[in-house]
C-alpha cells in the first residue's frame, strides 16, 4: 500500500484541473489565433473601405459640402436629378466607351505580348522588353503627363512633326473631340500594359513542363499546345485580369483624363469617375458625388457578379 | 606644442568638444524657447512659382514677402503651403476645415467670394481686426475693398488684383511687318493682321485665350456692351451684344487663327514662339519675363469699334479662416506687413495691379493693365447659388465649344442658359 502525504494528494487533486484549464485556454487561443492575426487587416478594411461606403450612402441623401454646419436632407434628389444632367449623361457615354475599348486592350494585348515574349524567356532580350514594358506602370501620371503632353502638342510635339514631314496636316490630339479620347486610351493602355503582361508571363511560367512535353511527344503542334494546354492553365490569371480590369478601368483612366485633358474638349473625354471628382472636389457637392459613388459601386458589383456567374465556369483552377 | 602628448591632446579635444556640446545645447534650448514664444500660423496660396510660370532662380514674390516677414517678426512664424492652383488650394482648404485644422490665411479668388462666405465660412475682417479694423481699411486703396465686400461686410484682405491683357511676341510682329498698336486697336484690325502673323508662325494659329474660358469671355462680352451676369442677377450672355462678341472669336477660329489648345498647351506654345499672341493675366507678367526668350510686348484688349474695353478683375484676396482667436494678432501682423511698403514692394514684382496706398514704380509691360483699370474694371463674375461653381463649369465648356465652332453661338448661348438654369434652379 502506498503511503502518500497530504500535500501530494492535494497536488494530485489540483494538477489535472490546472492542466485542463491551461489546455482549454490553449485550445481557445489557438482557435482565436487566426482572428487575432487578421484583426488588424479587418480593422483597416473596415475603416478604409466599409465605413466610407456606409458614410457615402448616408451622405448621398444630403446636400452638403463637408464644411457647412447644416446638412440638408434631400432624399433621393441626388440620384433622380442625374439623368437630367447632360454632363452626367456624357460621362456615362464616356464610361461605356472606355470600358468597351480599354478592357479588350488591357486584357488581350498584354496576353499577346506575353505569348510573344514567352519563347525568348531565357534571353536578355526578354528582360529588356519586360523592363521597357513594365516601367510605365511605376511612373506617376503627373510625370508621364509631361512626356505625353510634349508628344501630343499640336505645334511642337514629335507626333505632329513626324506627320508634317509626311505631308499630313497637324492634328490637335488633345483639343479635337475625335482624337482626344483615343489619346487618353493610348496613354491608359501604355500605363497598364506591362503589369498585366507580367502577370501573364508568371502564369505561363507556372504551366507544368511535363504536360507540354507529353503533348509534344503525342505530336501536338505549337498552336494545339497553346489552345489545349497553356491557355486553359492560365485562365485563372486571365479571369483575374479580366475582373480587375473591368472593376478598375475607369478608375485607371482618371489619371490620364485629369492630367491631359481635364475631361475636355467639351467634356468629350470625361467619364463617371472624373464626373464624381468634379462634383466632389471642384464643385464641392459631396452629396451628389456620394450618389455617383454609390451608383458606380452598384454597377461594378453587378458586373463582377455577372463575370463570376458566366465566365468563371470556363476557368480551370487545376 | 612639442610637449603635447597624444593623451593630453585627446583630453583637451574632448573638453573642447564637451564645452561646445554644452554651449550648443544651451543655444538650442534658448532658440527653442524663442521659437516656442512665436505664434505659428499657416497660409495656403498659389504663388509658389510666378503665376503661370516656372520656378526662377529668385524666389517668387510671395515667398519673398513671407520670408521677409518671418525674418523681421519676433512674435510670429508664418508657415507656407502651396497646394497648386486656385482650385487645388480651395480643395485643400476645404479638406482641412472639415478635418478641424483650417489654415489661417488662404488666397481665395475674387470670383469665389460667395462660396468662401456661404460654403467655407470665411471670417469677416472686422471680427478679426477689432480695434485695428480702420487701420487695415486705410492701408489699401478704397477701390479694392468693394471686391471683398458683401452686404456691407468686408470678408477678406484685398491682395492680388489682376486683369486679363494681351501678350505678344514682338519679334514675330516685326518679322510679319505688323504694327502692334495698329493690330490691337480693334477686333477688325486684329483680324486683318492675322494672315501676316500666321505666315510668320509657319501657318500655325496666331493667338490663344487663357484657359478657363469663362474669364476672357467676360471681358469680351463686356467690351461689346453686354454682361455674362447682369447686376440684377439675370444672365446676360444671350443678349445680341454678347452673341456678337462671342461670334468674333468663332470667326477667327473659322479662319484658322485661334489656337484651340488645352490648358497645358497654350502658354508653352506662346513661349516657344509657335503662336504670336497669348491672352493671360497681368499677374503672369513676372513669370513671362523670366521665361520668354523673345521680346515680350503687352497690350490692352482690342476694342469693338469705338466702345471702351471693359475688362474683368481677376486674382484673389486673402481670406481668414483662423479658429483660434489667440492667433488673430499673428494674422493681423502679417496682413499689416503685406500692406507696408516693405511687404508690398516685394509683392509688386508679380505684375498685379497696385492696390495699396503706396506709390510704386510700375513694371514695364503693366501699362495695359493700368489703362484698363482706369477705364473701369468689372468685378469678376461671382456665380450665384450653392451650385454656382458647377454652373460656371457649364458656361466654360459652352464658351470653348462656341469659339471652336463645335456649336453655333446662337445654339451655344441658348443651351448654356438652359443647362445653367437647370443647375442654379435645382
Amino acid at each position: 500500500m502506498a503511503v502518500t502525504s497530504p500535500d501530494q494528494s492535494a497536488m494530485r487533486g489540483t494538477q489535472p484541473v490546472a492542466t485542463n484549464r491551461a489546455w482549454s485556454w490553449y485550445r481557445v487561443s489557438e482557435g482565436m489565433t487566426p482572428y487575432f492575426l487578421i484583426a488588424p487587416l479587418l480593422v483597416l478594411i473596415g475603416v478604409f473601405i466599409y465605413w466610407p461606403l456606409v458614410y457615402s450612402t448616408y451622405l448621398s441623401f444630403f446636400d452638403w459640402n463637408f464644411v457647412r454646419p447644416d446638412k440638408n436632407y434631400v432624399g433621393w434628389d441626388n440620384f433622380t436629378r442625374l439623368p437630367d444632367d447632360p454632363r452626367f449623361m456624357r460621362a456615362l457615354r464616356g464610361t461605356l466607351f472606355y470600358t468597351v475599348t480599354l478592357v479588350p486592350l488591357q486584357v488581350f494585348l498584354p496576353l499577346g505580348l506575353a505569348l510573344l515574349l514567352w519563347p525568348i524567356r531565357n534571353s536578355r532580350a526578354q528582360t529588356s522588353y519586360r523592363i521597357m514594358l513594365f516601367s510605365p506602370t511605376i511612373i506617376a501620371y503627373s510625370v508621364a503627363a509631361v512626356m505625353w503632353l510634349w508628344i501630343f502638342n499640336p505645334l511642337q510635339g514629335i507626333l505632329n512633326k513626324l506627320l508634317v514631314e509626311f505631308g499630313v496636316e497637324r492634328i490637335g490630339w488633345l483639343s479635337d473631340r475625335d482624337t482626344a479620347i483615343w489619346a487618353i486610351i493610348i496613354v491608359a493602355t501604355w500605363k497598364t500594359l506591362g503589369f498585366h503582361m507580367l502577370l501573364y508571363l508568371a502564369a505561363l511560367e507556372g504551366v507544368p513542363k511535363d504536360y507540354i512535353e507529353a503533348a509534344s511527344l503525342d505530336g501536338a503542334n505549337h498552336w494545339q499546345i497553346m489552345r489545349s494546354i497553356r491557355f486553359p492553365l492560365i485562365t485563372p490569371t486571365f479571369f483575374f485580369v479580366l475582373v480587375t480590369t473591368v472593376i478598375s478601368v475607369n478608375d485607371d483612366v482618371f489619371g490620364a483624363i485629369n492630367v491631359l485633358t481635364d475631361g475636355g474638349p467639351f467634356d468629350s473625354t470625361t467619364n463617371i469617375i472624373y464626373y464624381l471628382y468634379q462634383q466632389g472636389f471642384q464643385f464641392f457637392q459631396i452629396g451628389a458625388a456620394s450618389a455617383v459613388a454609390i451608383i458606380v459601386f452598384a454597377a461594378t458589383s453587378v458586373l463582377t457578379w455577372v463575370q463570376f456567374k458566366f465566365v468563371e465556369r470556363h476557368v480551370h483552377y487545376g | 606644442m612639442s610637449d603635447m602628448t597624444r593623451r593630453r591632446f585627446v583630453g583637451q579635444a574632448a573638453a573642447v568638444a564637451g564645452a561646445a556640446a554644452v554651449a550648443g545645447t544651451a543655444a538650442t534650448s534658448a532658440g527653442r524657447v524663442a521659437a516656442q514664444e512665436k505664434t505659428e500660423i499657416t497660409i495656403y496660396h498659389i504663388w509658389g512659382t510666378p503665376p503661370g510660370g516656372t520656378p526662377a532662380e529668385q524666389p517668387a514674390p510671395m515667398t519673398q514677402v513671407i520670408d521677409a516677414f518671418n525674418a523681421q517678426s519676433e512674435t510670429v512664424t508664418l508657415n507656407t503651403n502651396t497646394p497648386g492652383n486656385y482650385q487645388e488650394t480651395l480643395q485643400k482648404t476645404q479638406a482641412d476645415i472639415a478635418a478641424g485644422n483650417p489654415p489661417d490665411l488662404v488666397s481665395v479668388p475674387w470670383a469665389n467670394l460667395h462660396y468662401a462666405i456661404d460654403g467655407l465660412g470665411v471670417r469677416d475682417l472686422a471680427s478679426v481686426a477689432g480695434d485695428r479694423y480702420d487701420e487695415f481699411v486705410a492701408s489699401m486703396s478704397e477701390t479694392a475693398w468693394p471686391l471683398v465686400t458683401r452686404d456691407d461686410v468686408v470678408h477678406g484682405f484685398p491682395w492680388g488684383l489682376s486683369t486679363p491683357i494681351f501678350y505678344y511676341n514682338a519679334d514675330i510682329f516685326e518679322q510679319a511687318g505688323v504694327d502692334p498698336a495698329e493690330a490691337f486697336a480693334t477686333w477688325d484690325s486684329f483680324a486683318a493682321a492675322c494672315p501676316a502673323l500666321q505666315e510668320a508662325v509657319g501657318g500655325a494659329p496666331v493667338f490663344s485665350l487663357t484657359y478657363n474660358k469663362d474669364w476672357p469671355a467676360q471681358t469680351l462680352i463686356q467690351s461689346n456692351g453686354g454682361r455674362v451676369l447682369n447686376d440684377d442677377g439675370a444672365f446676360g450672355f444671350t443678349s445680341a451684344e454678347a452673341k456678337e462678341a462671342m461670334q468674333t472669336i468663332a470667326d477667327l477660329d473659322t479662319a484658322g487663327f485661334y489656337d484651340r489648345g488645352t490648358r497645358d498647351e497654350l502658354r508653352p506654345n506662346f513661349i516657344a514662339g509657335s503662336t504670336a499672341v497669348w491672352q493671360g493675366s497681368v499677374a503672369s507678367l513676372g513669370g513671362l519675363n523670366n521665361d520668354a526668350p523673345f521680346t515680350l510686348g503687352t497690350n490692352t484688349w482690342p476694342r469693338f469699334g469705338d466702345k471702351p474695353v471693359v475688362a474683368s478683375t481677376g486674382g484673389s484676396f486673402l481670406g481668414i479662416f483662423t479658429e483660434d482667436e489667440s492667433r488673430f494678432d499673428a494674422v493681423l501682423d502679417f496682413l499689416a506687413y503685406c500692406a507696408s511698403e516693405a511687404g508690398y514692394s516685394l509683392w509688386n514684382q508679380t505684375g498685379y495691379v497696385n492696390i495699396s496706398n503706396i506709390e510704386l514704380e510700375r513694371l514695364p509691360g503693366q501699362e495695359p493693365a493700368y489703362a484698363q483699370f482706369e477705364e473701369g474694371l468689372i468685378l469678376e463674375t461671382n456665380w450665384p447659388g450653392a451650385r454656382g461653381l458647377e454652373a460656371q463649369a457649364v458656361w466654360d465648356v459652352y464658351c470653348e465649344r462656341m469659339w471652336a465652332n463645335d456649336i453655333s453661338v446662337e445654339e451655344g448661348v441658348s443651351q448654356a442658359l438652359e443647362g445653367i438654369n437647370a443647375i442654379i434652379g435645382a
